[in-house]
């Protein structure tokens, strides 16, 4: 299997996984990395690790962060650099954990770059608009 | 008509149901059965726009649930049941459709409910509907996503 672990600004991690666990169950293989105020990339090189060693990253582990070129992207990169089980996919939302979640269930994360690519995509379909004047029936079947 | 999974939750499509259990259940519709929402203009309007994509959500009366049923046209589609409550459940089994087991995901709390589990609040006729689907037979399974543990609703009823 291959772990996730959501590095943030913050608690949103934290947070995010909750989120994520109320609408997938509890997630075993899941570590949030949270960077509080004061803390620089060595502490949060520290706390992967650690998250690391507690899960089941036989596989490899796919960093979720929050914001590309920030503090806990930049301390992911130091570990991603020299493993190439290891990746990273920035912008992390609800929609791209959730769909890394159930891939985790499906998928024993061997083709980390394909896993990325899933990612990317679940983040970009999540994006949606809705106003009033885009409500279509046409295209409705009916039964 | 094939039943992939017939679930009660009065949220309807949200969360759970569009991203896990459509997922899980391989449905290629997603078919609201409730009065109520089916006159309710808006919220079926609504409910149309929130299908998963590649699945195909309806809003029907139970009447019209139970003539889709019947109908040849969707022998062997996937369907995913939703339902409000276990009266409208209770409604379809007593017109013939064959319904083996239903999972209860979520029923909220309103005043003149009581909780039964975190997620289930019931009434004296969801009691009532309850006890008579188990009667037949039916599983009645409360699970919010399918890798929680099955509750069994008879064993928090008591």
């Amino acid at each position: 299997m291959f772990g996730i672990i959501v590095g943030t600004h913050g608690l949103f991690a934290e947070e995010l996984v909750k989120s994520c666990e109320m609408i997938c169950g509890e997630q075993k293989n899941v570590a949030a990395v949270t960077l509080i105020p004061g803390e620089g990339p060595d502490d949060v090189v520290a706390k992967y690790e650690e998250a690391i060693k507690k899960l089941d990253c036989e596989d490899g582990v796919l960093f979720l962060n929050d914001l590309f070129g920030g503090s806990p992207y930049n301390a992911a990169c130091r570990l991603v650099i020299s493993n190439e089980k290891y990746g990273i996919v920035t912008g992390v939302s609800l929609p791209m954990l959730i769909e890394m979640c159930s891939a985790q269930l499906a998928d024993d994360g061997s083709d980390i770059k394909a896993l990325m690519e899933r990612a990317v995509e679940a983040g970009r379909s999540g994006l949606q608009t809705f106003h009033a004047s885009q409500i279509a029936d046409d295209d409705e079947e009916d039964l | 008509m094939n039943i992939v999974l017939a679930r009660i939750d009065d949220r309807l499509i949200h969360g759970q149901v569009a991203t896990v259990w459509s997922k899980v259940t391989g449905c290629t519709r997603i078919i609201v059965c409730d009065d109520d929402v089916a006159k309710d203009t808006i919220r079926a309007t609504l409910l149309k726009q929130v299908a998963p994509a590649g699945i195909k959500s309806h809003v029907v009366d139970l009447e019209k649930a139970v003539r889709v049923y019947n109908n040849p046209k969707y022998e062997n589609e996937k369907c995913l049941l939703l339902f409000t409550n276990p009266t409208s459940v209770l409604y379809m089994v007593e017109h013939g459709v064959d319904i083996k087991s239903v999972n209860i995901g979520g029923m909220s709390f309103k005043e003149g409910k009581h909780q039964i589990t975190g997620a289930v609040s019931v009434d004296d006729q969801d009691i009532e509907s309850f006890k008579k689907l188990n009667e037949k037979g039916i599983e009645l399974e409360i699970r919010k996503v399918d890798t929680d543990k099955k509750v069994m609703l008879m064993d928090v009823l008591k």
